[in-house]
């Protein structure tokens, strides 16, 4: 902080002041002023996208590294690769839906004035704010299939639960790190629909209600296109973190039972830190951060083409 | 004050929105069990989590479980905190979490005040904002392994430092983007007025529009601890001694075991959650506004 | 406004000067990876003697079986230094030496006046360590000498006239028999499994695996060295691998060493392949329902003679350690004879000879004599620096043959492709 008010007093001496400040010093204050954040992120993000492509392009063979695309070749027939992303993409899907419909629905039913709205508000918040991993150990401790409360719970209302062995049975385990997803992040489709519903102005339910249309009609052709930008926000972050999901599978699975829940950023993991094959970890990475991208393009060319019509 | 508007203006269009969609009656009888269900559901586990921790261990394999009846120990935070490294754990995660957020919020502040009031020429400025925005969007996974490789050069593999330098990293896009947004509400005319009368116009960012902000300024802050206090992938690939372990990192590094520990991770990890729904609960009212980075509004 | 600020920064300036103070320079400091299990805990509790007899100070890292290899591996190929002594799996051993991470020890024993290891270690125990395998040069001794052991119930053995199993056809009679009748046996009158094998993908669908395999005369490499797990004794070993499996409780395609410890601690599984680290537990009355009923015993075979797999744990001092010679001292005195009789008395089997015939022990623990027999005939893993790669993707289909997910051909072809291709890449 002191080193701080000592820049900032610099600054000033350097006349950059408002009674001497033209256009030209608040551009150099500009420049100073975001200078650090800046110089943080190309270190922190463009340097290592930087480092990251090199590394892809390389193979090492018996101690020498040498330029090759063999491990972008490797991507299309690695079948554990696309197996991973295959995962990675129907985790994200399903999830992604069922956040969607259940916030969705959540926030339509419970838009309104009540009493209990904070005390609501923040119990909903709870599961999205808990660490990722302290979430897996919740949800390992629930769905153990000996003594967890789910089993323990069904068995008390007289169920068969021998067969829910949840994340080690190959059929179940996909599901439950799904739910599990569901659980923490639906909250959050929740609160950004219910903001977005709150931003709606009235007008045009006024019209809806003038014209005689029915609630069903008024949800589909009034508050649905207008609640448009936060339904595609939300998609937007939500796609995005599902993609890289990497910490509840690894405290939950470990990708198994099998391969069966391995995801991307999973075997990217792997790949890096347990196969020490840095240069294909690399590669694979790519994949993911154009996939990324390339949805994340879609969502915002729809946010803008709204924005500019 | 311009939160205050807000506020008070959606709970206008609530109760006019409510009348106009009064044919749903429906909703009013479902409201209640509906709303309670959603809490059982969503509270349920994490209170389960809080009785393993609390419980003796012929009690946490009980069948039928013991959702209230049991007689409560705190034998496994004793043994979490003091015979094993969790109390460090907690302390890195604290000195981490509070120190990535401070230069997050100073680097990122100045950044996005320049953002918001210094113009600069061929639209630099929103063509940055969007650009610091967008390095938020990579999976972490992509610079991992080259942020590994970085670190063991400047040597800081198991430093807490190494740590304090990423999450700053993480943190700033979200700052920038957040501070700028706020300061944009803000009238230009105060601060004008202000260096009127002689204030200097970083003197009048500090005097007039700080204050000004600081509820979201706090709001960022506490969002900042949050992320940080959670991160993992990166606190899992750079430390391999307890030196820099955080608490996520020594969480997961007892749920592989052989023999797993039940109730000491579930204190650690009632323990790694209590600070982080403190804070949800002080700062919910801005809570959707920070996630969905200011982007609703449209 | 400003005196509360000036209050964080003091804070926050304490918070970060305590943050960069972590690399202080103790000379006598050693930091000290290790399994958490009761390997490990043997030698943290050797470590804490060690400190109270010297002036050194041990840092110990535990880390579970599933996370020790990555943090060691990340930290000796990342070159850190943060280690300077690490407890290995004897399968990791091949990755760390071939890389050239691994300090010599020979210089060492030979500063000390040594011609080199203790003639004491178990042979098969002590050829883990070199580099190549059995002859090269040495880079780490041998701490805990695991080797898997049949473990069975003496009591339901006996009850059905069951003789201990000498081959494979015999064993999987018995289990079958046991299932069959023991459906209301268990402690608390549940079923008893005939058997319990571990399938989770990764280490342990291999491990419970490779004794059937050799049995069966299956070999990982022909002498070409191409993979050929996909030979008709292979397959016909898989094959076997899953009429067992019917005798085992469900879900057992995911099961990791907990899971078989606990049926078999609950008295719900009457055999099961297994780590010597186990016997202990089945006489604590705190966890075992089964006291004194439990045998164990060597493997059994089939064409080939039953030869248990190797798993002996390793401690070896990493090329960048920063404390070698101090690290050197502690792993001579942690290996030494007396201490590793301590170690023994903790539950974990020595690699030396003459503990194994060491009277106190063989009264204390009466399977060593089966345990010695067993470690002395075993066989290690393939000794490949890419046996990590090969395990993973190996037991990745062992594990979906075992849940039913593909059929023991197409399992074992896969599985011998992708084998080929990491091998193919390696070169």
């Amino acid at each position: 902080m002191p080193r701080l008010r000592r820049f900032l007093n610099a600054a000033n001496k350097k006349g950059l002041g408002f009674r001497v400040s033209g256009f030209g010093s608040d551009r150099t204050l500009a420049y100073l002023l975001l200078a650090p954040t800046l110089f943080v992120l190309l270190a922190l993000s463009i340097y290592p996208l930087v480092h990251a492509i090199s590394l892809s392009l390389q193979i090492t063979s018996g101690g020498a590294a040498r330029w090759s695309l063999q491990n972008f070749g490797r991507l299309f027939s690695d079948q554990f690769f696309l197996a991973a992303l295959s995962h990675t993409l129907i985790y994200a899907l399903s999830a992604l839906t069922l956040e969607f419909l259940l916030g969705l629905a959540l926030a339509v039913l419970l838009n309104r004035q009540m009493r209990g709205r904070t005390f609501l508000r923040a119990g909903m918040l709870a599961p999205m704010m808990l660490p990722t991993v302290v979430v897996g150990v919740i949800w390992r401790l629930m769905l153990n299939p000996n003594f967890g409360a789910v089993n323990g719970t069904l068995k008390g209302i007289g169920l068969n639960t021998t067969a829910l062995t949840w994340t080690s049975s190959p059929r179940l385990a996909m599901l439950s790190v799904i739910v599990v997803d569901v659980w923490q992040w639906t909250p959050f489709m929740f609160l950004i629909l219910l903001a977005g519903l709150q931003a709606i102005p009235q007008e045009p339910y006024e019209a809806a209600m003038i014209d005689g249309s029915s609630g069903w009609q008024t949800f589909r052709h009034v508050t649905l296109p207008l609640l448009k930008p936060a339904i595609l926000v939300g998609l937007l972050l939500r796609t995005m973190d599902l993609l890289r999901v990497f910490d509840q599978v690894f405290i939950l699975t470990e990708g198994g039972p099998g391969f069966a829940t391995e995801t991307i950023s999973l075997y990217i993991y792997r790949t890096a830190f347990r196969f020490s094959n840095f240069g294909y970890a690399a590669a694979m990475s790519f994949v993911l951060l154009l996939i990324t991208n390339i949805i994340s393009a879609f969502y915002i060319r729809i946010l803008q083409a709204r924005e500019s019509g | 004050m311009p939160f205050r508007r807000a506020h008070n203006n959606w709970r206008l269009c609530l109760r006019l929105e409510d009348l106009a969609q009064a044919g749903l009656t429906m909703r009013r009888h479902l409201q209640y069990p509906l709303l309670l269900a959603v809490l059982i559901a969503t509270l349920a586990p994490i209170y389960w989590m809080l009785t393993i921790s609390l419980k003796r261990e012929v009690d946490q394999f009980a069948v039928p479980p013991r959702w209230f009846s049991f007689t409560p120990t705190l034998e496994h935070y004793s043994d979490a905190f003091l015979n094993r490294s969790f109390g460090q754990y907690l302390v890195t995660s604290i000195i981490v979490s509070v120190c990535s957020t401070f230069c997050a919020l100073v680097i990122g502040t100045l950044a996005a005040y320049a953002l918001a009031r210094l113009k600069m020429p061929g639209g630099l400025n929103r063509k940055l904002s969007l650009w610091i925005l967008s390095t938020r969007m990579f999976p972490p996974i992509v610079t991992a392994v080259p942020l590994f490789l970085m670190m063991r050069d400047l040597q800081l593999l198991n430093t807490r430092l190494s740590l304090i330098i990423l999450y700053t990293g993480f943190n700033l896009p979200f700052v920038v983007w957040m501070m700028r947004g706020f300061f944009v509400e803000v009238p230009r005319e105060l601060e004008e007025a202000a260096m009127v009368d002689g204030d200097t116009r970083l003197g009048a960012l500090r005097r007039v529009l700080l204050p000004l902000v600081a509820p979201g300024l706090a709001a960022t802050a506490v969002f900042c601890l949050i992320i940080s206090w959670n991160e993992f992938l990166f606190a899992l690939v750079l430390t391999q001694t307890d030196a820099a372990m955080t608490l996520p990192v020594g969480i997961a590094g007892r749920v592989t075991q052989y023999e797993i520990k039940w109730g000491v991770m579930s204190a650690a990890g009632v323990v790694a959650m209590l600070p982080i729904l403190v804070f949800a609960m002080v700062v919910q009212r801005y809570l959707v506004r920070g996630l969905s980075l200011g982007a609703v509004k449209g | 406004m400003r005196i509360k600020a000036g209050i964080i920064v003091c804070t926050l300036a304490l918070l970060l000067s305590g943050g960069c103070q972590s690399n202080n320079s103790g000379s006598k400091q050693l930091t000290l990876a290790v399994n958490s299990g009761v390997e490990g805990d043997a030698l943290k509790q050797a470590a804490r003697d060690y400190e109270a007899q010297t002036s050194v100070h041990i840092n110990i890292v535990e880390f579970p079986y599933a996370n020790l290899f990555e943090k060691e591996l990340i930290d000796l190929t990342a070159r850190a230094g943060a280690y300077d002594l690490i407890m290995l799996d004897d399968p990791w051993f091949p990755k760390f030496a071939s890389q050239q991470l691994l300090t010599e020890l020979t210089p060492l024993l030979q500063s000390k006046g040594l011609q080199g290891p203790d003639q004491d270690f178990v042979q098969t125990s002590i050829a883990l360590g070199r580099e190549p395998y059995e002859t090269g040069a040495l880079y780490a001794l041998p701490y805990v000498g695991n080797s898997q052991l049949l473990f069975y119930r003496k009591d339901l053995f006996a009850k059905h006239n069951l003789k201990e199993p000498a081959t494979w056809d015999e064993a999987l009679a018995a289990a079958k028999l046991i299932s069959e009748r023991e459906t209301t046996g268990a402690p608390g009158g549940g079923k008893v499994y005939g058997y319990v094998m571990r399938a989770a993908q990764g280490n342990a669908a291999v491990a419970d695996f490779m004794p059937i395999f050799w049995a069966f005369g299956g070999e990982m490499f022909d002498a070409a060295g191409k993979p050929a797990v996909n030979s008709p004794e292979g397959i016909a070993a898989l094959r076997f691998m899953l009429e067992l499996g019917k005798y085992s409780p469900p879900g057992y395609a995911s099961f990791n060493a907990d899971e078989v410890g606990a049926h078999l601690l609950q008295g719900t599984a009457a055999m099961s392949i297994n780590w010597p680290a186990w016997i202990s537990a089945f006489n604590d009355p705190s966890r075992s329902k089964v006291i004194g009923k439990m045998e164990f015993t060597s493997l059994p075979g089939a064409k080939n003679p039953g030869r248990a797999e190797i798993g002996n744990w390793l401690i070896a001092i990493p090329r960048d350690a920063t404390h070698k010679e101090a690290a050197f001292e502690f792993l001579l005195w942690a290996t030494s004879g007396e201490q590793m009789k301590r170690s023994a008395l903790r539950g974990n089997p020595p690699t030396r000879k003459s503990l194994f015939n060491d009277p106190e022990l063989v009264t204390k623990f009466q399977a060593y004599p089966a345990q010695l027999r067993s470690l002395e005939s075993s066989r290690p893993r393939p000794r490949t620096p890419f046996w990590n790669e090969i395990e993973n993707v190996f037991g990745i289909y062992l594990s979906k043959a075992n849940s039913g997910e593909l059929s023991p051909d197409d399992a074992m072809n896969q599985a011998n492709a992708e084998i080929a291709k990491i091998l193919e890449r390696g070169k």
